[in-house]
């Protein structure tokens, strides 16, 4: 009997994947090794910069609010979040690519300034992972069992804390507040609309 | 079983299928992420907003005060003048225990029989007041009579208690701590209600700012008295730099109680003078942990705290002041030449104000006396630059520790003119440095560089670093500093390793949903144990969205507001930018013309399209004008006439101009006479260093006193200029200014709002 969803087998396969789309300079490893392949780190002084002297101004004083310390430089882990900001939606694995594949450690602890903020930034902002409403819509239709326009709440609530980058019960709760009929469907155009209208 | 073939082909569509179910997912799951980062910092531009906003007001309010101990120190204005100064230093009026007394009696108040609220016998029981937590829960008002023996009793407590109380902790009694509650009964009753009430068996610190702000700081108050004379070992209060009645003026709650008990308020309001220059200092547990309301400095020593006389504080922003004044003292640094300062000083006290010209009228009297006042405190501000810049001049050819003297003054070092004059020492050095160790106490927060540096931006104390903390705990052989006095939005955070826990127990303080409020647990381990909370129901129902935005809009309105009122320098700031005056200015210059006016050191570039809602060119270049437009605050169809500049000042400094109103009404009756209201006016303009003409200030006094009495209406002259923000006084019931019923149903049918 064939097993009803091999999870292993498709992580393998996403991941070079989703890691291809950032890295403009180096090739990731395709290979589908047993564990998953380890992207080499991107060459950031290769990446251009493209953006207006008033962009840059924008961004430096976004950056500027989330060092807590004073130092004029943000840690590693906060990274990702100016980036989400900023209005950019790169993966937890796409910011960790671009950093270099630090360690838990280096994440908790190493600071970067601007100057070396920017390129990172213009690396993501340069993939070409850009979803739009389609596929939001797309992405949700997979779960639409019976093709009627909604998904269950709860087959939802499960995808989301077991698969890809998980969230935990407490960010599932509140993504879908007030989202659930009372037979825990979604209508999931509704949905996106919802969720892109922020 | 299929065979093979069949087998991959499922496969191969299940995991094809399972792809994109992943691919789904992290879709969304990045989405989330997004969302919560942007809603993240729209959170914390917002925090940034308030905390700008209420930090720059008591900065406003110190300077005020300090501009007015100047006036009193260095002019003898004939008597009328000085009536209208003295009354904010009420606190040098010192009696004698026994006329005290008789002043605060209550026996002859005598209690209605409508009166429907608790009655309470003396000495008090426990039933009594946990029948005046819920009294005051069901919205009743203690009567001013047992307000009176209430606060008397806690007086006589608290003259018996020592600067600095010391507890200890045991297995079956853990101790709570709270931080600030400002006004919120709301939040107190909370605690209560998850935590229990006071008891032999359940002590609490309660760490200072239990007023101002809120609307039930008197009930606050009273329940937190009334388990202190209950409990008296297991209730500590600490003082906070709230408990004081020049900040009480500017921040509601002296109006608060003026308006509760418009009879017996203003002996409520002194007795409690007396009350908050009692409070305990600072509460140490288990000899370990520290508990105080503001912060530490460098200098702070717990034994000179231990060893001063408290009450002689009454209020922490300026220094005990003997009977008499006398002649020039030494100036703030009695290391400093006397030369330099002794010379200016006899002659700014030979400058009186008793003018040589013939006196007219009354009338012309006063204004004429106030006129030459103002150009004299004109010059001698002039003199006193000249002053600063030869004491700087000598500083920097000091050494390093009489410079080093000068910087670390008490208030933030760009006042030191007026500070070093308002400073009159007793016994010189020593009580100065008390002085400092009260106002570090009760005003400082903590940074995260190392160092300790003057406050500027509350305007007293310092901001302190870790390696101060560090310095501190080795020296008095502690391990943790709990203080209060910030707002956090999880109401509450460790800083400086950990050494450092703030703590604030006023949740919704900027505005709904805003912040948690919480309190600590500790026991003989020592290890804090936070409870958070969140009061009204309202924030249940929010999502984390709709709360955000809600405090967002709040924060943007009081921004523009701001803005409005600061119309005319930004005005002049544009215009250095655009020096061909086309009316247009870069996005870039926008933002530093915009800081260098406010300096509210805020995030300009991000709230710009929030600002600014006119279209920007193509080639990102803001029309000013048609921005100021947009801002634009609509006047009272009456004050039409009245110059805009004019109007925009009234507009910036209402706070100021209301407490100064306080101030001059002093049988707090919300009147005060046209001339009363000339002479505030008057001294308002010194203090701004602005020229009004007597016509625009008759004009205005004409504008406000309608029925021609001769007499203006506070809360009347704030409404005139729509200097009050009509839709939020309804909406939260929490404002600055009286409300009466009347005005309420007047207010609920004007289509404006």
């Amino acid at each position: 009997m064939a097993p009803k969803k091999d999870v292993k087998a498709p992580a393998k396969k996403a991941e070079p994947a989703a890691a291809a789309a950032p890295a403009p300079a180096a090739a990731p490893a395709p290979a589908p090794a047993p564990a998953p392949a380890k992207t080499p780190a991107v060459d950031l002084s290769a990446v251009k910069i493209e953006f207006s002297g008033d962009q840059i101004d924008d961004y430096r004083e976004a950056f500027g609010l989330f060092d807590r310390v004073g130092d004029n430089k943000v840690a590693y882990n906060q990274i990702a979040d100016i980036m989400r900001a900023l209005g950019q939606n790169p993966t937890n694995k796409e910011v960790k690519t671009i950093l270099g594949n630090p360690s838990a450690d280096e994440m908790a602890n190493k600071r970067i300034e601007f100057e070396a903020f920017l390129p990172m930034l213009q690396t993501i902002i340069n993939s070409p992972n850009k979803a739009g409403f389609e596929d939001y819509v797309e992405g949700l239709r997979v779960f639409d069992k019976e093709g009627n326009g909604t998904v269950m709440g709860a087959e939802l609530r499960i995808v989301l804390s077991t698969l890809g980058e998980k969230m935990n019960e407490a960010e599932i709760d509140a993504l879908m507040a007030g989202q659930e009929d009372e037979n825990g469907c979604i209508n999931y155009e509704a949905f996106v609309k919802h969720i892109m209208s922020v | 079983m299929g065979c093979g073939v069949t087998k991959s082909d499922q496969f191969h569509k299940q995991s094809g299928k399972a792809v994109t179910t992943i691919k789904a997912a992290v879709l969304i799951q990045r989405w989330y992420r997004q969302y919560v980062a942007r809603t993240e910092m729209r959170r914390r531009y917002t925090w940034h907003i308030f905390q700008s906003i209420e930090y720059s007001g008591e900065q406003a309010q110190i300077k005020l005060y300090n501009f007015l101990g100047y006036l009193m120190d260095n002019f003898t204005p004939s008597s009328n003048e000085r009536n209208l100064i003295s009354h904010i230093f009420r606190e040098n009026e010192v009696c004698r225990d026994a006329e005290w007394e008789r002043y605060f009696s209550y026996e002859n108040i005598e209690v209605p029989d409508i009166y429907s609220g608790p009655h309470l016998t003396f000495p008090l029981t426990v039933e009594q007041a946990f029948g005046l937590v819920e009294a005051f829960r069901n919205k009743k008002q203690l009567h001013s009579r047992y307000v009176l023996q209430l606060l008397l009793e806690t007086w006589k407590l608290l003259r018996m208690l020592p600067n600095i109380s010391r507890i200890s902790t045991c297995h079956s009694k853990e101790i709570t701590i709270c931080g600030d509650l400002h006004g919120q009964l709301e939040d107190l009753l909370l605690i209560f209600y998850k935590n229990g009430m006071p008891s032999l068996e359940n002590p609490y610190v309660f760490n200072g700012d239990f007023v101002d702000r809120g609307r039930d700081s008197i009930e606050i108050l009273l329940i937190l008295f009334s388990f202190l004379i209950l409990y008296p070992g297991d209730v500590h209060l600490n003082r906070g730099n709230h408990e004081d009645h020049i900040v009480n003026l500017r921040y509601g709650f002296t109006k608060e109680v003026l308006t509760k008990y418009k009879l017996h308020g203003k002996r409520i309001l002194k007795l409690l003078q007396k009350i908050f220059s009692w409070l305990p200092l600072a509460t140490v547990i288990d000899q370990k942990v520290l508990v105080l309301h503001g912060g530490i400095s460098d200098t702070t020593d717990l034994s000179i705290l231990t060893r001063l006389d408290r009450h002689t504080y009454i209020s922490a922003l300026r220094p005990p002041k003997k009977r008499h004044m006398s002649s020039a003292t030494a100036s703030i640094d009695s290391d400093m030449d006397d030369d330099i300062w002794s010379a200016n000083r006899m002659s700014q006290r030979r400058a009186s104000l008793t003018y040589p010209k013939p006196i007219g009228t009354k009338e012309c009297f006063h204004n004429r006396s106030l006129q030459d006042f103002s150009e004299r405190i004109r010059a001698n501000i002039e003199a006193l630059e000249m002053c600063k810049r030869q004491v700087h001049a000598h500083a920097q050819a000091q050494d390093q520790a009489q410079a080093q003297a000068q910087t670390n003054s008490p208030i933030s070092s760009s006042d030191v003119d007026s500070v070093s004059l308002s400073c009159e020492s007793i016994r010189s050095y020593t009580a100065k440095d008390e002085w400092r160790q009260i106002l570090d106490l009760l005003w400082s927060d903590p940074m995260t560089q190392d160092g300790c540096i003057p406050n500027e931006v509350r305007g007293g104390g310092c901001y302190w670093g870790p390696d101060i903390t560090e310095d501190f705990l080795l020296r008095h052989n502690l391990q943790l500093i709990i203080r209060s006095h910030e707002c956090k939005q999880d109401g509450y955070e460790f800083c400086h390793n950990r050494k450092v826990l703030t703590l604030f127990s006023a949740s919704n303080y900027y505005d709904v949903g805003s912040n948690r409020g919480a309190y600590v647990k500790m026991g003989p381990d020592l290890v804090p144990l936070v409870f958070q909370y969140q009061a009204s129901n309202m924030t249940r129902e929010l999502t984390v969205r709709q709360s955000v935005g809600r405090t967002e809009r709040s924060a943007l309105k009081v921004l523009r507001e701001q803005l409005f009122a600061h119309k005319s320098d930004l005005m002049s700031a544009f215009k250095k930018f655009d020096s061909d005056n086309t009316g247009f200015v870069p996005l870039n210059d926008w933002a530093s013309a915009v800081e260098s006016v406010m300096h509210l050191d805020l995030p300009w570039r991000m709230l710009r399209c929030q600002l600014v809602t006119c279209k920007t060119t193509s080639d990102g270049m803001i029309d000013y004008y048609e921005w100021f437009s947009e801002l634009a605050i609509k006047g009272h169809k009456d004050t039409d006439h009245i110059d805009q500049s004019l109007l925009e000042t009234l507009y910036r400094h209402r706070s100021t101009l209301e407490t100064i109103f306080r101030m001059v009404d002093t049988d707090n009756s919300g009147f005060i006479t046209i001339e009363d209201f000339r002479q505030t006016w008057k001294l308002l303009s010194v203090y701004l260093k602005m020229e009004i003409t007597d016509e625009a200030i008759s004009d205005i006094a004409v504008t406000i006193d309608s029925n021609q009495d001769g007499s203006i209406d506070i809360d009347e002259f704030m409404e005139a200029f729509r200097l009050t923000d009509k839709k939020s006084r309804l909406e939260r019931g929490r404002s600055m200014f009286m409300v009466t019923a009347t005005d309420l149903t007047k207010l609920e049918g004007d289509p404006n709002i």
